[in-house]
Formats: C-alpha cells, sequence, structure tokens
C-alpha cells in the first residue's frame, strides 16, 4: 500500500505555470487524472514519476521525496507516453531488458509473466516496429509491471487505442488496483476516467479544480442548480404542480419537463408525493447533468 | 405507435468551399523556398535553433572582421588574402554549417512524417527538392558573402586599391555562390540518407572531413615527391577542392588548397566535376522522396 | 558497469547507419597508408607517417569517431525520449555514464586506435616506435573525446554541432591563432603521451610537436575524462524529462 502526496507543488518555466499550488494524495486503487490538454497532467505526472523537479513544494513516495531519489524506482512504474524508438527490437527482448535493467532475480521469468499479463505472449517474438498502436502501449505495461511495482503511472494510456483495446487495458487496469497496487492515469476523455476510476482528481489550468467522488463533487457545487429530465403522463400539470411547491427554481417544457431544482434533497422527495397527488404517471426521472461530463464542462467554463 | 425510420441526410450546415483565387504551385514553391531559408538560420523557430547558425556565422565573420581591422588600423597595401581564398580557409566552419543546418532542412520533415503531408498537396517531387535546393544554397551563398563583404569594406576604408578589391570581391562573390550550391546539394542528399539528426550532422562532417583530409595529404605528398600533376588532380577528391579548381580556372585566382587543377584540361575537367557532383546529388535526392512512406 | 546496459548501448552504436560511418573513417585511414606506403620512397616515410598519423588519425579520425559513439551513446536517447527507460531504474546515474563510456570508447579504440596504429605499421613498420606511440596516442584521445561529448550529450541537445565545434575548429583553428589555445586541446595532450613514447629526440627530427610536457598532459587527461564522467553523472540526476503534450 503506497501513496503519493503532493504538498503545494508547482512548477513554473519562466513566465508560464503549469502547475499552480496542486496538493492530493494519489493512494491505493485507481485515481483518474482529468483535465483538458494543456491542464498540467502530464507535467504532474512527471513529478510524481521523479523526472521533473517541483518549482515549490515537494512530491512524496510514502513519505520519501522521489526527486534525484533512484532507488524509489524500485516501487514505482511508469507508462510513458512517448514513442519508444526500440522499433528493431522485439517486444519481448525490450521487456526481459527493462526486467534486467531492474536488477530482478530471475528476469525471465518476470518478463514472461509481465507479458502474459497483457496479453501480448503472441505477439511478443515480433519487432515493436511491426506492432500496432495498442500493442506498443500494452508492451510498455509489460516494461512497466515486470517489477511488480506498487505504483503505476500511466500517461494518457488510453491514446489511440480502439473500443476493444480499452476495454481490455481497462480490465487490466481494475485488476491491478483491486490488488491494492496505487494506479493513477491520466486522461481528457470523460468516459474512461468516468468508467474505472475510483477517484478522481480534475487538474484545469494548472490548478487543482476538484478531487473525490464524481456524484460528490457534483453534490459539492450547490450553486449550479440541478437539472433532472422528467416524462410522465401529464408534464404541464406537474410543471405547475412543482412550481407551485416551490421546489424548483425553473422548469421548462418541451418535449420532456425540464425541471431545475436548486435543492436537490427537497425535489426528489416532493416530486412522488406531487405525482400522486396529481394523478400524474411519471414514466421516467433522470438527472440530467450528473454525468462526469457536466461536472467537467461546469468546472472548465469557471 | 412506431415512427418510421429516417435515412440520413446531409444538411446545410454552413459549410462553405473554397471558390476564390487559388494562388498555384509557384507560390507554393517560393513558400517552402523562404520558409526553408528562414530555418536555416532558425528564424521563424524557437530561440534555441538560432544559437548554432547565428554562432557560426559569427565565427565565420569574426575572422574577417579581424583582418580588416589590422588593414585599417595597421596600413597594409593588400589583403593578406584572397576574397576567393576565404571560405577554404575557414573550411571548417563551413562544414559545420553545411552539416548542422542541412538535416534542419530535410531531417525534420523526414522524422516527424511531414513529407507526405507536402506531397498531399499540388507539389511535386521535384519542386520539393529544388525548393529545398535553392533555399540550401542561398543560405550558404549568404553565409558565404557576409565575410567578404566585411573584408570589402575593411579594403575601402583601409584605403586600399579600389578597383583591385572591388574586382577581387565580385570574383569572391562568384566563387561563393558556386561553393554554397556544390556544398548544399551534398549536404542535402546526405541528410537526406536518415531522418536522425544527429547521425545527419556526423554524416556530412565525415564525408567532408574525409575527403579533405585525404585531398589535402595526396596532394601534400605528391607534392613533396614533386608529383605536381598528381598533386593538383587530388583536388577531385574533395568536393570544397573541386570547387576551387572552378575558381582557379574561372576566375584567374590562386589556388586557396596544395594545387591548382593541372595543365590545360585540368580547369574544365574540375568544372565538369562540379557539375557531375551536384546534379548526381539532386538525383540522389529525387529517388529518396520517390518512396514517401520510407522514414 | 551494467551489462544490460551496455548491450543496450552497443546495439544502438553499431546500428546500421552508424555502422558505416564507423567503418568508413578507419578505411579510408588504411587505405590512404596503403596507397602512400606503396608510393613514397622509403626516407619520406617517416614523415608521412607523422603527417598521417598525426594529422589525419588524431585530429580527424579519432575526435570524429569519438562524436559519433559519444553522441550516439546518449544524445540519441535524450533526444527522441527513450532515455526514460533507462531513467525510470534504480540504477545510479554514475553507472549509467561509465557503463556508456566504457562501450563508446571500446568501440573508438577498435575503430580508431587500433586502425591508426596498423596504419602505423603499414606505413613504417616498427620504425622509431611511431605505430605504437600513435596507437596509444589515439586510444587515451578516443576515451577523453567520449567523455568530453558524454558530458555534452547531457548538458545540451546540441550535442554533435558544439562537440564539432570544439574538435574541428577550436583544436585545429583557434590554436594555430591563439598559442594560448593549444594547452587547452585534447589533440594536443594525446600527441604529447605520442611524443614521450617516440622519444624526445626523434621527434625533434620528425617535428612532432606538443604544445605541454606529457607528464602535464597525461594530468589533464586524466582530470578530463574523470571531471567530465562525473558531471554527466550529476547532470544526468537532474535531467529533465517530460513526457509529450
Amino acid at each position: 500500500m503506497s501513496a503519493v502526496t503532493l504538498s503545494s507543488v508547482s512548477r513554473w518555466y519562466g513566465d508560464v505555470v503549469a502547475v499552480n499550488d496542486v496538493t492530493m494524495t494519489i493512494g491505493p486503487g485507481i485515481t483518474g487524472l482529468l483535465g483538458p490538454n494543456g491542464a498540467g497532467k502530464s507535467t504532474l505526472i512527471s513529478m510524481m514519476a521523479g523526472f521533473l523537479a517541483p518549482s515549490a513544494g515537494t512530491v512524496e513516495l510514502d513519505g520519501r521525496a522521489v526527486w534525484r531519489h533512484e532507488d524509489a524506482y524500485r516501487h514505482i512504474g511508469i507508462v510513458p507516453e512517448t514513442e519508444a524508438a526500440y522499433d528493431v527490437v522485439t517486444g519481448a527482448t525490450f521487456v526481459l531488458a527493462n526486467a534486467r535493467l531492474h536488477g530482478l532475480a530471475d528476469a525471465a521469468a518476470a518478463a514472461r509473466r509481465a507479458i502474459e499479463l497483457v496479453d501480448m505472449a503472441a505477439a511478443a517474438d515480433r519487432e515493436i516496429g511491426t506492432y500496432s498502436k495498442g500493442m506498443k502501449q500494452r508492451i510498455k505495461m509489460a516494461s512497466a509491471l515486470v517489477h511488480d511495482p506498487a505504483v503505476l503511472l500511466l500517461d494518457e494510456p488510453f491514446n489511440g487505442m480502439d473500443p476493444r483495446q480499452r476495454l481490455h487495458l481497462m480490465d487490466l487496469l481494475t485488476r491491478l488496483g483491486t490488488e491494492g497496487r496505487t494506479v493513477l492515469f491520466s486522461s481528457h476523455i470523460l468516459e474512461e476516467v468516468e468508467e474505472i476510476a475510483g477517484t478522481i482528481e480534475v487538474v484545469v489550468a494548472g490548478r487543482h479544480a476538484a478531487s473525490g467522488d464524481f456524484r460528490e463533487i457534483r453534490r459539492l457545487m450547490t450553486e449550479r442548480p440541478h437539472q433532472y429530465t422528467v416524462s410522465s403522463s401529464d408534464d404541464r400539470a406537474l410543471a405547475a404542480a412543482v412550481v407551485a411547491e416551490g421546489a424548483a427554481s425553473a422548469v421548462e417544457l418541451g418535449e420532456t419537463l425540464r425541471v431545475q431544482s436548486s435543492d436537490q434533497g427537497r425535489f426528489v422527495h416532493v416530486l412522488p408525493r406531487l405525482a400522486r397527488d396529481g394523478g400524474i404517471r411519471l414514466f421516467s426521472v433522470s438527472p440530467a447533468d450528473e454525468s462526469l461530463e457536466s461536472v467537467f464542462a461546469y468546472l472548465v467554463t469557471r | 405507435m412506431t415512427v418510421p425510420r429516417e435515412t440520413g441526410a446531409i444538411h446545410d450546415i454552413g459549410y462553405r468551399h473554397y471558390t476564390g483565387p487559388r494562388l498555384g504551385v509557384p507560390y507554393i514553391a517560393r513558400s517552402l523556398t523562404l520558409h526553408s531559408l528562414r530555418g536555416a538560420f532558425g528564424l521563424g523557430r524557437a530561440t534555441r535553433s538560432k544559437v548554432v547558425p547565428f554562432l557560426l556565422l559569427a565565427a565565420m565573420v569574426v575572422p574577417a572582421f579581424v583582418i580588416a581591422m589590422v588593414v585599417v588600423l595597421g596600413g597594409a597595401d593588400e589583403l593578406p588574402l584572397e576574397y576567393t581564398s576565404y571560405a577554404v580557409r575557414l573550411g571548417a566552419v563551413v562544414t559545420i554549417f553545411v552539416a548542422a543546418q542541412s538535416p534542419q532542412a530535410v531531417s525534420r520533415d523526414l522524422r516527424f512524417r511531414l513529407v507526405a503531408l507536402y506531397f498531399a498537396r499540388p507539389i511535386s517531387r521535384a519542386t520539393y527538392v529544388r525548393s529545398k535546393l535553392i533555399a540550401m544554397s542561398a543560405a550558404l551563398f549568404a553565409f558565404l558573402t557576409a565575410p567578404l563583404v566585411v573584408l570589402y569594406v575593411g579594403a575601402l576604408l583601409g584605403e586600399l586599391d579600389v578597383w583591385d578589391n572591388t574586382v577581387g570581391f565580385l570574383k569572391g562573390v562568384a566563387g561563393a555562390a558556386m561553393f554554397a550550391v556544390v556544398l548544399a546539394s551534398v549536404g542535402l542528399a546526405i541528410a537526406a540518407w536518415t531522418p536522425r539528426r544527429g547521425i545527419g550532422v556526423a554524416a556530412i562532417v565525415t564525408v567532408l572531413t574525409l575527403l579533405g583530409g585525404i585531398s589535402a595529404i595526396v596532394a601534400g605528398v605528391a607534392a613533396d615527391q614533386d608529383e605536381d600533376t598528381l598533386s593538383g588532380w587530388a583536388g577531385l577528391i574533395s568536393p570544397v577542392s573541386v570547387v576551387d579548381g572552378v575558381q582557379v580556372w574561372l576566375l584567374d585566382s590562386s589556388a586557396a588548397v596544395v594545387a591548382g587543377p593541372p595543365g590545360e584540361w585540368g580547369g574544365p575537367a574540375f568544372a565538369l566535376a562540379a557539375v557531375v557532383l551536384v546534379a548526381s546529388c539532386y538525383l540522389l535526392l529525387m529517388r529518396r522522396y520517390r518512396a514517401v512512406t520510407d522514414a | 558497469m551494467n551489462s544490460t546496459i551496455a548491450s543496450l548501448t552497443l546495439r544502438t552504436l553499431l546500428g546500421r547507419r552508424r555502422a558505416w560511418l564507423l567503418l568508413v573513417l578507419p578505411l579510408a585511414l588504411l587505405v590512404l597508408s596503403v596507397i602512400l606506403r606503396l608510393t613514397i620512397g622509403e626516407e619520406d616515410r617517416n614523415d608521412a607517417a607523422v603527417a598521417v598519423l598525426g594529422s589525419f588519425g588524431i585530429a580527424t579520425v579519432v575526435p570524429l569517431l569519438a562524436l559519433i559513439a559519444g553522441t550516439g551513446a546518449l544524445a540519441g536517447e535524450i533526444d527522441d525520449g527513450s532515455i526514460v527507460y533507462l531513467l525510470s531504474k534504480p540504477i545510479s546515474r554514475h553507472v549509467i555514464v561509465t557503463t556508456k563510456l566504457a562501450v563508446s570508447g571500446a568501440v573508438v579504440t577498435v575503430f580508431g586506435a587500433v586502425p591508426v596504429f596498423l596504419a602505423g605499421l603499414v606505413l613504417v613498420g616498427g620504425a622509431d616506435r611511431l605505430a605504437i606511440a600513435y596507437g596509444l596516442g589515439a586510444l587515451v584521445a578516443g576515451v577523453t573525446y567520449c567523455a568530453a561529448f558524454l558530458l555534452l550529450s547531457v548538458v545540451t541537445r546540441n550535442a554533435v554541432v558544439v562537440g564539432l565545434v570544439y574538435a574541428l575548429v577550436w583544436e585545429a583553428g583557434v590554436g594555430n591563432v591563439l598559442p594560448g589555445a593549444q594547452a587547452l586541446s585534447i589533440q594536443q595532450w594525446s600527441l604529447a603521451v605520442t611524443r614521450s613514447i617516440v622519444g624526445a629526440d626523434r621527434a625533434e627530427a620528425l617535428e612532432l610537436t606538443a604544445a605541454v610536457r606529457p607528464q602535464v598532459a597525461v594530468v589533464l587527461l586524466v582530470v578530463v575524462l574523470v571531471g567530465a564522467t562525473y558531471l554527466a553523472g550529476r547532470r544526468l540526476r537532474s535531467l529533465r524529462v517530460t513526457f509529450a503534450a
């Protein structure tokens, strides 16, 4: 069980601030680092990987700084986004070389295990230059897992993968997370993060915008009203009842009834009672903006 | 009630085709040439890529500046070296400039697979190659002429013979043009061989320095043995001495290398060699870009 | 010394394109020596040897080889970002640098010092111990150049060009203009070593000169070799590796 801790970390390049006073703790399980391009996700991961020194603040792994601390790499596996130039080496050789570089006792066995873990056993004897993008990612993952690290850092791992490879990788990451490893991956694609990340850290323009379960984040942002989409047997009557009750700040009648409520708890309790009292059948009630999409969009435009 | 499935239809979403005038291939060629020329000096790119070319330019011009100072302040009668010999004397700096900047022109496009993008436009292989060659030659020409200008101004300020120096300067400029074309061709042909910049630089330097060194040694040893004809022909080994030979023949300058082209047929032979060299490099480049997907 | 890094580096250095460049230089040297041997009379051979082995061998071939090997061992990986795989391992950066130095030094010795020695044998046989003297001079020069170029690779993205300017302009050109500069030249230091093996009197007769005394030269060579390696290791610890985008 390892944790990566960032305390008041900032990173600037001359006049440009890439990361601005970020404090977060990445614990066991899967954490998704979410943010638009240029938000500083790669910079954060570089710092966590010990490849970049913070201009201010500290980046620590289990209490010890990662910068200039080579031994930390025994416990960290890194899957960078860079295209490796090792095109003429076979996948098996590449993973084996990485295993040896880690100084593993039985490098060959570890390499084989790692390759099987990422389901690349069939293609392992081909040159990396012949691999598709997804296969290259998987070989990189194998090389990052070969020493059984407690922490796994992935920079935009789903970039350029087709749906099937994505599912496979999500599966793999979920398994690793359940084993108790600390897995952090960055992405700007919401569906990916939504599906497997238990915790989400949102980074926007270098600032740490939000963290936690995305529903929790949503609940924290009580300033913006919650929106619900309701379809019923009599939208107009229901709308009138809701407004009269005072449970909504706005209603919109169209194909369906859209209700904007600023006090979520009340609306959810009030609605069934109003429907029953008015003899209206409720067909569907769904929150219109509970998805990460809207959370994210809201945070970005803020 | 079932809603009938609608077939897909594209509506007018405001996309407009460009129907205005298009500037055509000559404009593309001009733009590409200008862009490559500026890139050879790092203009239009990050500051970091300006350091090397301007540093080399300084290294090229400073000696000329020093000579000019000496002439002006020391009151000499004439310049200590001919305008046409300057490029050869500072051959090391010139070689490094060609080696460092030729890959800037072609290797980047190959490495980042931009060549395919270029050829998706109405630009032919020949246009691309010619634009790069013209750009690199122009850059080298500027590089080689700058010190000559400094020398000329120094000579004028030092009140040396105006006619002699003007003629000498013009000869130097003509020679610079020849050096520029030959060296640019060789540099680009070698640089296009590999998408990796570091190897390209090393390859160009290796080839030019090796050929120059071998030529110098053979010529020197032959001269020691009183084999002056052989000493002269040894000049054909290195592109720099080939151009110097042409200078000797066409511009009536004195050889900057060990010996000039020998005999009656030496001059024309060297000129022919220069032309053949440029032509072969051009053909090599054309062949190189035939298979664009090759990295 | 890490054997995995060593074999990876060796594989990179002897990759197809670089291998060509590494071969062409000693080949040219040897072919030249053979031609000269066949064409020059016996009495001039020693002088020719000094010219060929000295100005061509140590002054041109060896620095170029060291440049190709020294920058190839590290600069390429830093340039395309694959150094990440090497740096993300619990291996001391100093070990990385010394291993790469050992490999590139060995390559330069095989492709540079040995051919210089052989060229000397071809030209003058065992006369005046010239062959072995230049061979050893080329060896120390090659290894020291490699250390210097490895340091350059870590310090700047333009390692190849800076190395070239040093080897071809500073050592060759500036040295002639500013006598003081000669004392700061790896080439001169190795020539001093060569001189001491040949013996001062014979060296005088052959016009084999060096800018510093052999003892000073050896000290300077060791200082640069060790210093550059150590500094390179230190800089590598702080190397900024940023992931794309």
